[in-house]
């Protein structure tokens, strides 16, 4: 071959790294990063090259070390520290890189995209007043940043002021029009806040305009459910799932669409808060839409209450149930955050952060129906659990829960121990056998055991199993 | 001059034997070896007579040099040059096995000669020991790192002994030693090429290019694999960087001209190869891609000529008959007599490989697994056409596979396909031999053909048959394929009337409405009214590839514009982004004395942008003998009615088939004069063109054309038909 080793240039070859990492190929800027290595002396602009090639291709071990040393040989290079605070809030270090974020900003005042980065951090650290401010900042600097105005808006609802966050976002759609985000987070905000007309105008707007995205219409349809508008809600699910036909939450959304209104706010939340905040369209989180179906089924003949919502995480349950005659709710959870999202709801009369099932036996009110929402799938024996849940039901009261169901390895064998066992990913699954009889043995009554799709994970569904037990009327 | 046996006394043996070289040199063979003969004889223990005169028998093509190296290794063991070339004679005769006897002897007494190792690794190919090979190679390329034609012959040991990933990983691993040497990155971007997985593969290469910029090589490879993917934007800037090194190489500038093409710029493309026959003579390949840019470019004779000209440079390659057939049905005039002969023909040259037909696995009602071969299951008139009918297909009765290329991320219509396929196959590195042998191991029960003889596609494999029953459906489903393994031909009965049977090779599986469902787009434009309410004329349009435009059909719109004085006609498609392209069609108008301003020519734009156009249409003049297929769906769906003329070959019936099935048979013509006549009773009432424009996108909805729950089972009853039939 022609060609000699002397006509790499060391400046061509980071600058070519650089369009690389731009265009997402970090498998071809990593060879190439190892070479401009062995040409230049270590600089910051190696080290920013290797922290952005580590952020896109997700290995963040390296990238810490070697920005550490640079950070420390160079303390007042804010692009260093721009870089040091993304990657210390992909390893889970908020605090860490809201210091990176802040410093990044006292060094360079006029620095836009330091500041998005701040305001950022500071919502994701719950300081959501914090965040506006940065944000707002951003945003008045550029002003046609969507990615920016996008936080700001949810800055400005977790701070309580929804207005001014919808008008955040009116104000993005004027700056660009063309942005689809834009868009798709003034709709959802418009969901939220159940405007639906609202939020059908904007769908109906984006399509019109040419900036329709599967999310857009998803999102129309679930506003066109909202004004009982099935069938052009069904036409928006079917072109919907045209352009995410691979989305289990879209195709859930298409098939179940032109049914009873109530199936609305079932397949409306039918998916994971926070990606479905985050991202707008979910993957096919199921459960809470089972467990509406079998509350509705209770709630017909009056109203259902009080109602416990056991690992209440973000709230999405309460979202299913807030249109059904029931409550008052009472949320428990571990964590913090996770509350703080449910308490943003403002669907729960009472949300206490305890754990379980010690938190039961603690309290002494009793319930007509006690709620657990993937929740079994964190205890292997169930005995505890399901003997301190029956001591708070009232007589008649259920407990509408789900559990991962234990199926049989590839190969036929049975994990655990039979009755129950640990997966991959740290939930327990259980046998139908198992729970059926252990609720039989502590005098349960089990009204429903119906096998389903729980939701999608890796592309796959996750089976599992929905549970309605009552303790038997006679039952003082 | 003295005979061998006179000089043979007079001097040294050493200067016989300069003479005797001499003579051969000087053209005297015979002579020549007689001397080197009777100084072995002399001699018997010299080595060099007997040596000099196998390599004269060698390179004179003798056979008894194989003889001669065997007498000078009896005498001298360890002569290593007579090694090597006594085992690179037994190679070429067929006996690698024994070859690497001599040149395994060679490697030890000369382990560093460069020369030995790629002729071992080249005896072990053939031998089918391909680690063994693989191992030659390696270090064939350790003492000669620049070789690309040794990085060639790694690569197919590497491939062939399977182990393409360890290879791959063992090169990453070396390039991390030596983190500038171009030379691993470019082999394992080669490997993973030829194993499909195109990313990495241009990614590696990409890594080589950077590090070595001025060599030829890397950018060569990189815009060579580009080329063959959709990312003609990509593989356009990397074959200018390639040609800027190397100016005149004519596969280079072959391949330029074909990702022009890809990007509708087929102006320069036909000039780019013009250039090429001029400077490097007639290829027939060359004269090939020339007959594709020339029907493009709306020159349908030339193209034909082209064609022609290129079956007479190569009457038994592919290539050209394929040229023809795909010419052919854009000509006008052209019978389906003449295209059926014509895909015959190519047919014919289609080798047929040594693997027995797939048998039909028994069982009439059991799940039939269907195959859908096609390199544009994604966003493509094939997509378009085709996907919502697949959809609705019964996953009880059918398993489909999707036989195709990497899909490109995020292609909705690609998502459609995979969302509904069992699996998806990357068979594009897959030749036909290989995928002929994938579809037998699959368990392809029918294949649907989705490429015809398109370049891209595999009617060369579907010869060798992919399954017991093959059907073709839609992609350049022009006309018969004319080959005798394809069993049946999905049409209907507007497409394939039962007259025009007899010009198919095929037997036909007939739909009861259309022989395709349109699924329309989501990012479709709403209908606005008519638009000569607005404007107080009438807007014709033809939004085909210039392709289909042909001079009869040009000099029947300026007769109807002629008819309809202050009408208007816009054109639009890629071709005519090209200024002096654009110009050329514009003069063919004003010919026809047709004042330049009514005719518009508008280049492509994005698809949206596209439908939108359809908003200042008022009707559709369809282009002949070469319909309009997905542009006539789409015309519908934005509210815009279409008149067409069927002709006899399948490609010139498609308008009427999607008219039909959506309802508006009365828009297609009997003939020329009918098509004159419909074009001007609906141009003069414009009225009856806005009722039929304002209720045209709801009937469509609701017609066969868009009903894919009908289309399917219509398709799953043909389908299950097509397995039963005898």
């Amino acid at each position: 071959m022609d060609h000699t080793r002397e006509t790499v240039d060391a400046g061509a070859l980071m600058k070519r790294i650089e369009q690389l990492i731009d265009q997402g190929r970090p498998g071809a800027a990593r060879p190439l990063l190892a070479a401009a290595r062995g040409l230049t002396q270590p600089s910051s602009g190696l080290s920013v090259l290797a922290a952005r090639l580590a952020l896109s291709a997700g290995t963040f071990d390296n990238a810490g070390a070697d920005l550490d040393r640079a950070v420390s040989a160079e303390p007042d290079h804010s692009g260093l520290r721009k870089c040091r605070a993304e990657l210390r809030s992909r390893m889970g270090d908020l605090e860490g890189a809201v210091r990176d974020a802040a410093e990044a900003v006292v060094l360079d005042r006029d620095d836009t995209a330091a500041k998005a980065l701040l305001g950022e951090l500071l919502l994701r650290l719950g300081r959501p007043a914090d965040a506006v401010s940065c944000l707002s900042e951003a945003v008045a600097a550029a002003p046609d940043d969507t990615v920016s105005r996008e936080v700001l808006a949810q800055a400005l609802t977790a701070s309580g002021d929804m207005d001014a966050a919808l008008e955040t976002l009116f104000d993005g759609i004027r700056t660009v029009p063309g942005s689809g985000a834009m868009r798709n987070a003034a709709i959802l905000l418009c969901i939220r806040r159940r405007e639906f007309a609202r939020a059908e105008r904007l769908g109906e707007e984006a399509r019109v305009d040419g900036v329709a995205d599967a999310s857009t219409y998803a999102l129309k349809g679930h506003a066109l459910s909202g004004v009982g508008r099935h069938e052009e809600a069904a036409i928006a699910y079917n072109d919907a799932l045209k352009l995410a036909p691979g989305d289990a939450h879209i195709r859930h959304l298409a098939t179940t669409a032109p049914s009873a209104p109530h199936d609305f706010v079932r397949t409306l939340f039918d998916g994971d808060a926070d990606r479905f905040e985050a991202h707008i369209v979910a993957l096919g989180y199921r459960t809470p839409g089972l467990i509406r179906r079998h509350v509705i089924e209770f709630a017909a003949a009056a109203n259902i209450g009080p109602v416990l919502d056991l690992g209440c995480g973000t709230g999405l349950i309460a979202l299913v149930l807030s249109d059904l005659a029931v409550g008052p709710l009472t949320g428990i959870d571990l964590s913090p955050r996770m509350l703080e999202r449910a308490r943003d709801k403002a669907l729960y009369a009472t949300l206490r952060e305890a754990r379980l099932p010690d938190a039961l036996r603690d309290n002494t009110a009793m319930w007509r129906l006690i709620l657990a929402a993937d929740l079994m799938c964190y205890f292997g024996p169930l005995d505890e659990m399901l003997s301190a849940v029956r001591e708070r039901l009232r007589p008649g009261g259920r407990f509408i829960f789900s559990v991962e169901e234990l199926v049989p390895d590839h190969d036929g064998t049975i994990p655990g121990n039979g009755d129950w066992a640990l997966g991959r990913m740290g939930r327990y699954a259980h046998a139908a056998r198992y729970v059926a009889s252990t609720a039989d043995t502590l005098g349960f009554r089990c009204l429903a055991l119906e096998r389903e799709t729980l939701r999608y994970e890796a592309g796959g569904p996750v089976v599992g199993l929905l549970m309605v037990l009552e303790r038997p009327r006679d039952d003082a | 001059m003295p005979d061998g046996a006179t000089v043979l006394a007079d001097r040294s043996p050493a200067s016989q034997l300069n003479h005797a070289i001499d003579l051969d040199r000087a053209g005297e063979t015979n002579r020549a070896h007689d001397l080197m003969r009777c100084l072995a004889d002399r001699l018997p223990d010299w080595d060099e007579p007997l040596s000099r005169l196998a390599d004269s028998l060698r390179r004179h093509g003798n056979s008894a040099a194989t003889d001669a190296y065997r007498a000078v290794l009896a005498l001298n063991p360890n002569r290593e040059p007579a090694l090597l070339a006594l085992g690179a004679l037994l190679i070429d005769a067929g006996a690698p096995r024994e070859a690497t006897i001599p040149l395994l002897r060679c490697c030890g007494l000369a382990p560093r000669d460069p020369d030995v190792w790629p002729t071992l690794g080249r005896a072990y190919t053939d031998a089918e020991q391909p680690a063994l090979a693989l191992a030659a190679f390696t270090r064939a390329l350790d003492l000669a790192p620049r070789s690309i034609t040794l990085v060639h012959q790694l690569v197919a040991a590497v491939l062939a002994a399977g182990s393409g990933m360890a290879e791959a990983a063992r090169l990453e691993a070396l390039s991390e030693r030596d983190p500038l040497d171009p030379m691993p990155h470019l082999v394992r971007g080669l490997i993973l090429d030829r194993m499909g997985l195109l990313d990495p593969a241009i990614d590696a290469l990409e890594a080589a290019v950077a590090l070595a910029p001025d060599a030829r090589e890397p950018i060569r490879l990189l815009a060579a694999v580009l080329t063959r993917t959709s990312r003609a934007g990509a593989a356009d800037a990397a074959l200018r960087q390639a040609l800027e090194l190397d100016p005149r190489n004519p596969q280079l500038m072959n391949d330029h001209a074909t990702v022009l093409m890809r990007m509708h710029r087929h102006a320069d493309a036909a000039a780019l190869l013009h250039e090429v026959l001029h400077r490097h003579g007639p290829y027939a390949s060359i004269v090939c891609n020339l007959a594709s840019a020339t029907v493009c470019l709306g020159l349908q004779d030339e193209a034909v000529e082209l064609a022609r000209a290129a079956i007479a440079l190569e009457p038994a390659a592919v290539l050209p008959r394929r040229a023809l057939t795909n010419a052919l049905p854009y000509q006008d005039g052209v019978t389906g007599a003449a295209l059926l002969r014509a895909a015959q023909a190519c047919a014919a040259v289609l080798p047929r490989g040594s693997l027995p037909f797939p048998k039909k696995a028994p069982g009439r009602d059991r799940v039939l697994t269907v195959g859908l071969l096609s390199g544009t299951l994604r966003t493509h008139p094939v997509g378009w056409l085709t996907v919502a009918g697949v959809e609705h297909l019964d996953p009880a009765a059918f398993r489909i596979i999707c036989l195709s290329r990497a899909a490109e991320p995020g292609d909705p219509i690609a998502m459609r396909y995979q969302t509904v396929a069992r699996s998806w196959e990357n068979v594009a590195p897959l030749d036909d031999e290989a995928l002929a042998l994938r579809t037998r191991e699959l368990g392809i029960d029918i294949l649907i053909d989705l490429g015809g003889h398109g370049d891209a596609a595999r009617m060369t494999a579907c010869a060798r048959r992919l399954a017991p029953v093959q059907i073709k459906w839609v992609g350049m489903q022009n006309h018969s394929t004319g080959l005798p393994e394809m069993d049946w031909f999905l049409t209907d009965r507007w497409e394939t009337p039962p007259a025009l049977e007899s010009l198919y090779s095929e037997r036909m599986l007939r739909m009861p409405d259309g022989y395709v469902c349109y699924s329309p787009p989501p990012h479709a434009p709403d209908v606005m009214s008519a638009p000569v309410l607005r404007n107080g004329f009438v807007t014709f349009g033809c939004f085909n590839n210039i392709a289909k435009i042909t001079p009869r059909a040009i000099e029947t719109w300026c007769g109807i514009l002629h008819a309809m004085p202050g009408s208007r006609l816009v054109l639009k498609t890629h071709q005519l982004g090209d200024a002096p392209t654009a110009a050329r069609f514009l003069e063919s108008f004003v010919r026809f004395g047709i004042d330049a301003s009514r005719v518009e020519m508008r280049g492509s734009s994005p698809h949206r942008l596209f439908l939108a156009s359809y908003n200042e249409i008022d009707l559709v003049l369809d282009p002949f003998p070469y319909s309009g297929g997905l542009t006539t769906c789409e015309a519908l769906w934005m509210g815009v009615p279409t008149v067409t003329l069927p002709g006899e070959i399948f490609a010139s019936r498609h308008s009427a088939s999607h008219l039909s099935n959506a309802g508006y048979p009365d828009w297609v013509a009997r003939d020329l004069a009918d098509y004159r006549a419909i074009a001007l009773k609906w141009a003069r009432d414009p009225a009856g063109l806005a009722k039929l424009r304002e209720a045209m996108r709801t009937r469509v909805r609701m017609s066969p054309l868009c009903d894919a729950p009908r289309f399917s089972h219509a398709l799953g009853l043909a389908l299950r038909h097509a397995w039963t039939a005898a």
